[in-house]
């Protein structure tokens, strides 16, 4: 039996699934727990399920995008692992990079050809070991840190209602950085790609991030100036839609 | 607002998110010990060891810098699962931002925490459920999904993203976004291996959207208290 086949055994199957339906199981616990409180509190349904059916909507396609990782990583780890390691804590960029590091660390390169029964414990374990640590934060200071955010908490008085308005300023500007530094790389990627200032680089990261953008300018327009507001909820994946379609006519 | 009932939520959120956090850690640290019984091997703690002083600090620094900045958005709820499910930056955080902008919830709100949550947990389910899917589909869906027609659109899922989310955020505060833009296409014109390095530039990309935007507001109040 070769190396592959013996990672993509049952054995391995059923200790990924297992922790796969532990996690599935306590999304659900939280979103039952966050829609009866929302209710409890008198909050809009209407709302709530808006928050549902966007989420559901907008991950779809990159739901897809990392279930190709899935399939990238499996040439050389199997499908369970990768499996495992993208439906629960990791992103693609990362378990590539840790793999090959850990893969190098054991003198092989991260490739079917080259992987053993041996090295697979250790590089499946640096890929836990690396990843782990919003988590603990998490365990350890997420109280401490929400509770000092609050802007209902009782300890905060008037000045928490200004604090909290350059809160949400900060929120969207934070967002403005990230995508701007992902723009950036695209334009600079376009022009010294291949060489400083050459203009030769690729430039179609640009064109997709373009279409889409453009597409998003139509789902808003269409959204609020022509009363078709439940076209919101499909507004980010649709356009990422059509930005993907660019690419690939891009491609041909 | 049932401020008695929001506050034993919370509570009880924290004491969930924790349990669920620790035993999710021990489930995917136990999980290659327990892969190395049945493949008759154990994992080489030196190796990991050694790859972990090599990558692990980078990912450990953005980690911490995650929780500072990704927690605030999400709220209690919305963060355990987050940092439980990953995908942030692809996936989690412009869902949950998306769901917030919908339904105009605002950070450090209950409303917030409730949207979050269910914004969260809900693009969790979705990944877990098109994963088993696809997994099980695996061998019939493989000659579809790595097509090398379909190829260019899975490898520009990321840009077209942030295309979307550039109409959205841009918008809002199209002079506060041109300089950061700037900033970063002349950085990555002038050093172009930065590219490689793209989730560690959101740091200074995003200090520097922070700060002019702060700016912005301190002399919006300002002008306030004049009036």
């Amino acid at each position: 039996m070769s190396v592959i086949q013996q990672l993509n055994g049952g054995g391995i199957y059923l200790i990924c699934g297992l922790i796969v339906a532990f996690i599935a199981a306590v999304c659900i616990v939280f979103l039952v727990r966050a829609w009866r409180i929302g209710k409890a509190l008198g909050m809009d349904t209407v709302k709530m399920k808006r928050a549902v059916t966007s989420s559901a909507t907008f991950s779809v396609l990159p739901s897809v995008g990392i279930l190709l990782g899935v399939l990238a990583l499996s040439g050389s780890l199997g499908v369970p692992w990768p499996w495992l390691r993208l439906s629960v804590i990791g992103a693609l960029h990362y378990e590539t990079q840790v793999a090959d590091a850990a893969a190098e660390q054991l003198g092989i390169s991260l490739s079917a050809g080259e992987m053993t029964t041996q090295a697979f414990p250790t590089i499946a374990l640096l890929m836990s070991v690396c990843i782990i640590w919003g988590m603990v934060l998490s365990a350890l200071f997420n109280r401490k840190y929400t509770d000092r955010l609050r802007s209902d908490g009782p300890a905060r008085g008037e000045k928490a209602g200004k604090q909290g308005g350059f809160g949400d300023q900060a929120m969207s500007a934070m967002f403005i950085g990230m995508v701007s530094a992902y723009l950036g790389s695209y334009l600079g990627g376009l022009i010294s790609g291949n060489g400083l200032f050459t203009f030769t680089g690729s430039w179609t990261p640009l064109a997709v991030a373009l279409a889409a953008a453009l597409a998003m300018a139509v789902f808003t327009w269409l959204s609020e100036r022509k009363g078709m507001a439940w076209l919101e909820s499909f507004s980010i994946a649709g356009s990422m839609l059509i930005g993907m379609l660019a690419a690939v006519l891009i491609g041909h | 607002m049932d401020r008695q009932a929001y506050e034993s939520y919370l509570k009880t959120t924290h004491r969930l998110g924790r349990l669920v956090s620790v035993v999710t850690l021990v489930l995917l640290v136990g999980a290659p010990f327990a892969i190395g019984l049945i493949l008759g091997t154990a994992p080489d703690l030196g190796a990991v060891a050694r790859g972990f002083l090599s990558v692990g600090l980078v990912w450990t620094i953005s980690s911490v810098v995650e929780f500072l900045v990704y927690t605030p958005m999400l709220g209690a709820g919305g963060s355990y699962l987050a940092f439980i499910t990953g995908n942030l930056i692809n996936m989690k955080i412009p869902c949950a931002v998306n769901a917030k902008e919908l339904t105009g919830a605002k950070s450090g709100t209950a409303e917030n925490e409730v949207i979050s949550t269910l914004s969260i947990a809900t693009s969790s389910l979705v990944t877990i459920l098109v994963l088993a899917l696809g997994v099980a589909l695996m061998i019939p869906l493989q000659p579809v999904l790595e097509s090398p027609v379909l190829a260019p659109a899975f490898d520009n899922v990321v840009p077209a993203l942030f295309g979307a989310m550039a109409w959205k955020y841009y918008r809002k505060s199209p002079i506060l976004a041109l300089i950061p833009l700037g900033v970063m296409t002349v950085l990555f014109t002038l050093v172009p291996s930065l590219t490689g390095s793209t989730s560690m530039m959101i740091i200074p990309s995003g200090a520097i959207a922070i700060g002019l935007s702060y700016l912005a507001y301190r002399r919006g109040n300002r002008g306030a208290d004049r009036r």
